[in-house]
Order: structure tokens, then sequence, then C-alpha cells
């Protein structure tokens, strides 16, 4: 079957939009956290305004005090039928909010999430006029692939956000990495819709892809709430103190490390299974489910370390930061995987266009 | 820790070890934290070997160190330092080129790196995955996950068939709580109680305390049955990676079109056979290559590309069968008898008569050339020993191009893979080939050291083109001093199969099925005990308490143990009769 160019034409054309929406949502959460009140630069432009210094500072303390460590409460609830419910949990104080009930960073927040919804639809047009160009699944060489795996990061997001979980927090930096990925995906990587070559002509091209698509997606997520749980509990412990402002408007090292045990956990089958699907595939074109080809080593690298992962969090001594390094080293890993073996060392996974 | 005794610990002494320390003596106690320490109590309470506090080597003798030794071996630390190191091991592996994956990349690397290849070499790094360091790594991580499953299965089997731990005193004390006051009777409460949470698959048990009636659950047991399972699976995978090493085989073989392939030792370009294997269990087909057929794109970024291969051959699943037509694809091997014959790779053959100054025909036929980039640039060699012993032997080595583009100042160089405009640049010997001598040779390239290069430069040729012949099809050239002729007749293709017997497969693939399986139970089930307790209140009523404890991280089943409280509540107004449902 031949390439539609009209499709194909249209696909760059959504990927490109999907790029100016991505960029918009960007600075928006970023001046969503410039202009939070409890920002520095929030205090300092609301001192400047028309409000007189005692207010702002009046505000900078509220707004502290809010994010004030957790105390333990026991929640009473009528749970109807004259059931009286205890639950032990953080006082669900004011969720910290990264605009801080400043107007104009709310506006930008809300605007920001909007720009990422219609960024989304933008990006899933061009991904699915890619596969309608090519009569395949668009996710068959490294621009496709990257397309894709930053969908279902902007998607994972996305979701998460439609079911009101509180993770406003997430999409300065998830808009942050679609947006890098899907930027060096058009500049660098980019190439033309076409046919696939002959050892991809396999519907285990669908399933092995795919998992390792969604996989590489969740895993950057995961990744965002490591870096960040390493970040704030070093605050709390008492560094980075200049940034305190910031800090607090990102939930409990707590609930970030677990947000990330959380993901990884759920991501660790699926990934095991895009392996699997792999080693069936490769014994169906290759002759062999295991070959120590680079691509294989470096998966099997991957899935050790997010084993090591698991465990190190059900192990004294490693709970917490050292499996949280150990989860970084994973994904620089799965980066490697990706950019590393597909580029610099040559074995059986390349194909056309990388 | 056994389960059996750490339910002990919890039916004997229930209000100090069992529950979360009371809110007012721990008021910066997150819900994080207390999760964080009921977990950490449900790891005690389970199966899962307790983690060694310190390394101190014990002056016990020979018995004591071996016990010690055995006790670091199982222990998750190491567990985790083995893996660290396996994926260590693994890199270069990647980077270094493999005898298992590319051997002529490894003879190429030593030429590059003269002083450097040989070190390496001592150190397996040419062979890391079949190197005793890295099977060390892997024995060690496998028998500390033996020595760490095996007793914990078996205490896993022995939590299954236990009773859940009698009720905690003070039930409040857990993450989650809900009371009601009922005028119903305990009993009734307790056994509507305890039916719900059967038929919800809660492991259940009822009892009785000074404080009144409880009704105690667990569930959640296949949290740790997928962990178990995975970590056995595992073990089935290397069982299955080691059958299929013992009792299969793999090789390959090039084959041109016109040409056929019998499936016996002798016919393979390599071969591996397994210990278990011998000459006499090759399945005895055979097949011949009738026609390879590859597509390639013809513009665009990816131009040149192929598009499609494929390899029509005539098959005899044995020598007394009849003749099956098939074609082989990349991804559509040829199965006879669990043997797969895959298609891996392709090249051009050209098809070449060499005559010596008699006119004597010295060598017919096509010879395969090897591809060197994606325009298929080929190399090979031509050997045409002579008809008559001590006779002069005619040798040739250079270059097939299957669309050849004579460029000004440079070699000719094809442009694309496919046959459009196929050239032979060949340099020529005469003298002795030293085929009969000795030393294996390869039928690649030539051995000149007792060859004298010709002089075929063409009339006119630039210096680029070097002392060689150009021979488009069909046209003949030759040799100066009457020392014979060589003629391009023709361009066939030849095909690679690689061939393939893995019985380990059959254990490998249900073995790897079973770890996925084990890993989302080991992953995504929650195990939580639920408790019941009913008891007097000074005013005659009774108070139902129902509560709830992870066994499993963040995993506090308060919908349960609400939703179970308001059933309980609602079941509890109305006059039960009998078999009533909650």
């Amino acid at each position: 079957m031949s390439i539609n160019q009209n499709f194909a034409h249209y696909s760059n054309l959504f990927i490109a939009l999907a790029l100016v929406a991505y960029a918009a949502a960007f600075f928006a959460y970023c001046g969503e956290w410039a202009f939070g009140t409890n920002s520095r630069f929030g205090r300092s432009v609301a001192a400047l305004g028309a409000e007189d210094k005692a207010e702002a500072a009046e505000t900078a303390k509220v707004g502290r005090q809010a994010a004030a460590p957790a105390v333990e409460a026991v929640n009473a609830s009528d749970g109807g039928n004259g059931v009286t419910v205890l639950t032990r949990s953080v006082a669900e104080e004011e969720e910290p909010t990264i605009a801080g009930g400043n107007l104009r960073a709310e506006i930008l927040g809300r605007f920001a999430v909007m720009a990422t919804f219609i960024g989304f639809a933008f990006h899933a047009s061009g991904v699915l006029c890619r596969g309608l160009a090519a009569h395949r699944v668009p996710w068959a060489n490294m621009y496709e692939f990257s397309c894709a795996a930053s969908l279902a990061m902007s998607f994972a997001y996305l979701t998460l956000v439609v079911l009101r979980k509180k993770v406003r927090w997430m999409g300065l930096p998830v808009t942050g990495i679609v947006l890098l990925t899907l930027g060096i995906a058009y500049t660098l990587l980019y190439t033309d819709a076409e046919e696939l070559v002959p050892a991809l002509h396999s519907y285990w091209l669908y399933i092995h892809v795919t998992a390792a698509v969604i996989s590489t997606g969740a895993f950057g997520v995961a990744t965002v709430a490591t870096i960040l749980y390493l970040l704030k509990s070093a605050n709390e412990e008492g560094s980075l103190r200049r940034l305190n402002n910031t800090f607090d408007r990102l939930p409990s090292s707590v609930a970030l490390d677990r947000t990330a045990y959380r993901v990884i956990a759920f991501i660790f089958p699926l990934w095991t299974f895009a392996i699997m699907a792999g080693a069936i595939w490769a014994e169906k074109a290759w002759g062999r489910y295991w070959g120590w080809d680079p691509k294989e080593t470096w998966s099997f690298i991957v899935w050790v370390f997010y084993a090591a992962y698991l465990h190190a969090r059900a192990t004294h001594g490693w709970k917490g930061k050292a499996a949280a390094y150990i989860a970084l080293i994973a994904f620089a890993c799965v980066l490697f995987n990706y950019f590393g073996v597909n580029t610099l060392l040559t074995g059986k996974h390349s194909y056309a266009g990388l | 820790m056994s389960e059996q005794t750490a339910q002990e610990t919890v039916g004997t002494a229930p209000s100090d070890d069992a529950v979360p320390p009371e809110p007012a003596e721990q008021q910066r106690l997150t819900e994080d934290a207390v999760e964080a320490a009921a977990t950490e109590r449900a790891e005690k309470l389970s199966t899962a070997p307790k983690a060694d506090d310190g390394i101190a080597v014990p002056s016990l003798g020979v018995l004591g160190m071996l016990r010690w030794t055995w006790r670091q071996l199982t222990s998750m630390r190491i567990a985790l330092v083995l893996l660290f190191l396996l994926s260590l091991a693994a890199i270069p592996g990647s980077i270094l080129p493999q005898r298992s994956i590319d051997p002529t990349k490894v003879l190429t690397f030593y030429q590059t790196h003269k002083t450097w290849a040989p070190i390496l070499d001592r150190l397996q790094l040419f062979d890391v995955f079949e190197s005793v360091w890295f099977g060390a790594i892997y024995c060690l991580l496998f028998v500390s996950l033996i020595g760490c499953i095996v007793p914990r299965s078996w205490a896993h089997f022995k939590a299954m068939r236990a009773n859940p731990p009698a009720a905690p005193r003070n039930l409040k004390r857990l993450p989650v709580h809900a009371s009601f006051s009922t005028t119903a009777d305990a009993d009734e409460v307790l056994e509507l109680a305890a039916q719900r949470l059967r038929r919800r698959r809660f492991k259940t048990v009822r009892g009785k305390d000074r404080s009144g009636g409880w009704v105690s659950s667990e569930k959640g047991f296949m949290r740790e049955t997928g962990n178990l399972l995975f970590h056995l699976s595992l073990i089935g995978i290397l069982v299955g990676v080691a059958l299929g090493h013992f009792f299969g085989f793999k090789g390959a073989v090039l084959v041109t079109e016109g040409s056929g392939f019998a499936d016996t030792v002798t016919s393979y370009d390599s071969l591996t056979l397994g210990p278990g294997v011998g000459a006499q269990d090759l399945p005895n087909f055979s097949f011949v290559l009738n026609k390879f057929s590859a597509t390639y794109q013809t513009s665009g970024d990816q131009f040149a590309q192929p598009r499609t291969f494929d390899a029509y051959v005539n098959f005899k699943s044995s020598p007394q069968a009849k003749a099956k037509k098939v074609d082989v694809q990349v991804n559509v091997p040829l199965t006879v008898n669990g043997t797969n014959v895959f298609l891996e790779g392709h090249g051009y053959s050209p098809v070449v008569e060499v005559k010596d100054g008699q006119g004597h025909v010295l060598f017919n036929g096509p010879q395969i050339f090897l591809e060197q980039d994606e325009y298929f640039d080929s190399s090979g060699a031509i050997k045409a020993p002579s008809s008559i012993k001590g006779g002069t032997d005619l040798g040739f080595q250079g270059w097939f191009l299957p669309d050849a583009v004579i460029q000004s100042g440079a070699m000719p160089a094809s442009i694309f893979p496919a046959a459009y405009n196929p050239m032979l640049i060949l340099s020529a010997y005469s003298g002795d080939l030293n085929v009969n001598g000795g030393a294996d040779q390869s039928v690649y390239s030539l051995d000149t050291t007792d060859m004298k290069q010709l002089n075929v430069k063409a009339k006119g040729a630039g210096a680029a083109a070097g002392n060689a012949l150009e021979l488009k099809a069909g046209q003949t050239a030759t040799l100066p001093n009457n020392q014979g002729s060589i003629t391009f007749v023709g361009v066939r293709q030849w095909a690679q199969f690689n061939i393939a017997y893995d019985p380990g497969q059959q254990v490998v693939l249900p073995a790897a099925i079973l770890a996925v399986l084990g890993l989302i139970g080991s992953l995504g089930l929650r195990r939580r005990r639920i408790w019941v307790r009913v008891s007097e209140q000074a005013d005659g009523t009774r108070l139902v308490e129902v509560a709830g404890l992870a066994r499993t991280e963040g995993a506090t089943p308060t919908a349960e143990v609400t939703q179970t409280a308001q059933a309980l509540a609602a079941a509890a107004r109305q006059p039960v009769s009998d078999g009533a449902s909650a």
C-alpha cells in the first residue's frame, strides 16, 4: 500500500501545532509558579502593588502556615446509618496549590491546563494521521516512537487531571519533558512516513512496541516524581531553604515517593511483558528468543534496575533515598537504551530512520 | 521469623505490638508514617526472612561459617548487590563486539586494537554472556533466590492454612475504624459480619475474649503467592534456557539461487550443536532456493531501505517426501518438526566463467560476495585452480556492485541495492592459490602469498580505479600474456538461512507467562486485615467496631471497613431472620 501523502502532511502540521500549544502551556505553568502568592517573585509583585507591605507579609505568613508540616488527625465522619468512621490521616489542610490564591496565577494555571489539552488533541491527531498515512501502527521508528511515548506521558497526566487527582504540580515538568521530547523528535529525528522494512512486518510490532511506548512514558512520569521527592525531602530536612516557598507548593515527600512507587509498581509488569513479547517476536524473526543484542541487553539492564528498586523499597536501610537513586539510574538506562543504543551501538534493532 | 511465631505475638499481646501508638503520643505521625509503620509491622509479620542487622563474622568454626555465608547469600542486601553486579556485567557485552553475535567483528577489533584485544579476550570480554564471571553472578543470584524463596514458600503455605490472628483489643488505634451502637444480638451481628467477609473471600475466623466477641479476617494472600510464583518462574526460565542449550542446535547457511541445502553437518557454514545433540539428530530435510526477490524504497528519506524479502524454496521434509513450494519471509519462518528455518540476510553471487590460456574452463558458476554497506557494495574472491596438477592457478578478488556508477577520481560505487547495473571490479592474480595446502582458507578472500598480481589496468582508466578489471554483465576480459580470460556471465542472489532448534522454549515460554502473571499479582494485589468486635456498653446497647489494617504499603482498606460497618448497621436495625443477607 502506498503512503497517503495528505495524511502525512496533516500529521506534520498537527505535530507542529502541538509543539506550539505545549510551549504555550509550559510558559503558562511557569507563570503560574512565578506569580503564585507564595513565591518570592509573587510576593515582591504583591508588595509593589496596591496592597501595602503588611498585607503582603500577612498573605505570605498564611501561606506558610497552610503548608506547615502535616499533623496527624483522627477524622471523624458520619458514614450514614449511625456509623461513625475514624480515619487517621494527614489533616486535610488546604491542599497546597501552586497559585496560592493569586488570581493572576490561577488564571495562568487554568490556561496552562487548557493549553495542555489542546496540545494533546493536536498531538493525538498528529500521531493518528501518521498511522493513517502509512497504514500501520505509528511507532515504527525513532521519530514516531518519540511522538507516541510523549503522547502516552501527556495522556497519563491529563487522565489524572480529568479524574480530579491533585496533580497540577506535575504540569510544569510533564509539559517540559513532552515539549523537549517532541521538539527533539521534530527537529532531529524526523523522517517521512514510509512503509516498513521486512523485519517489522509482524503483528508483534503492535504488541511489543506499544507496551514499550507506554512503559517508557510511565517511567518518565515516575522519574519526575522521584526527582521531586529527592528535592522535597532534602528541603524538609532543611536544605535549599531559599526555595521553601516553591517546595511548600509540592505534595509531601512521602506522597511524592509513593506516587513514584505506584507508577513503577504498576508499569513494571508491563515492561516485563514488553521484553517478553519482544523475545517471542525475536524468536519468530531471527530464530532465537534472546541473543544479547544491545537493545536486549539494555532492556535487561533497565529491568534489573527497576527490579532492584522494588526490592530496595522493601529492604531495611535501602528505603527512601537509596531506592530513589536506583530508580533514577534505572531511568538513565531507559534513556540510554533509547538514544544511546539506537545511535551509538549497532545491533539488530536498527531500522530505517533510526 | 515465621508466620507462626508472628501470629502468636499478635495473639497474646495485641495491644502493644499490633497497633499504632496513641495519636496523643505521636502527634506528628502522619497517615503515611502510620501506614509505613503498619507495613513494616506487616513485613515483620510476613514470611519474608528478616533483614540481617550488621555483618559480624562469628567465630563458630567451619559449620558456623557456612551457616553465616548461607544467611548472607540469601539476604535481600546481597541479592540487591548481585542484581547490580549482573546489570553492570552485562554492559561490556553491549559495547564490545561479541563472538556469539558477530565473530567477524571480534576479528576486526583484534586488528585495530592489537595490544588491548588479547587482554580483553583473556578477561572473556568478547564472550561476556558465556564468561565465568557472568555465570558466577547469575548462579549466585539464583542460589540466593532459591535460598530465599523455598523457605518462604513453605512459610506462605503454612500461613495460608493458618487462621488470621485474634482481633486487637483496642480497634480504635488502627488506621481505619468505624463503629455504631445497636440493640441487636452480639452473636447475630458477628455472624452477619463473618458471612459478609467470607462472601468477599476474606479468610475469616470468630473468637471471644474478655471484652466480647470478635471476627478476624484477612484477604490478599495471592499477593505473596504471586510474588513466589514470579520468583519460581525465574528458576523455570533458567532451566528452560539450560535445556535449550543442551538439547538444541543452531546453524547458518548461505544458499545461492538455484542451489540447495541438505540438513547434514557438512552443509552448514556454521553450526553449534548442544552437548546433548549428535550429527544423527539433525532433521533430515532439504531445500532448493528457486528465487530470492527483494524490493526497495526508491525515493524519499528512506531511499534504498528494503520493503519486502521473499525466498521461494522447494522444500522436502525428508529425502522421500514430495517437494513443497514455500515462501520464506523474515517474520515467516519455515517449520519442520520443531526446527525452524529463518530468512536472515541476503546478497549477490555474480556468475563468472574463468578459462586458462588454453581455453580450459577452470571455474564456472556463482560465487557468493558479502555485502559491505546498504547499497550492497559486496566483496569477495574467485578461485580458479589449474586443471593440471602443478599448473598455474588464477585468482581474483575485489568488488561486486549491483548498481554501479562510474565516478571521476574515485572508485566506481553502487547507488542502489537492486541489480540494475551490475559490475565486477577485480584484481587478477596468477600463481599458487594454496587451496590444497594445510590451513583452512576463507572463501571470501585470496591467499596471495604465492601469487603475482597481473597488470590488467584498463587503458585510459583513472588512477582511482587501481590495477583492476571492470566488467559489466556479459563482458569478457582477457588476461595479459595469454594467461586466460574471465567472463562476467550474470547475477544471482543468495539468501542466508538460520536453522535453529530449541526445545527449551517449551519451558521458557510458559515460565515467562507465569512470571508476568505472578508479577501482576505481586504488585497489583493488596493484602489487608479486617476485624469486627462487638462489646457490651453501659447503657445496655452493644458497640460494633470494624477496623482495618494494610499489610501492603498504602492499602488501608478505608472503603471496605466503612462499607462493612454500614451494611452491618443497616442489617442490625432490621429484625434478623435466619440466613438474612447483610
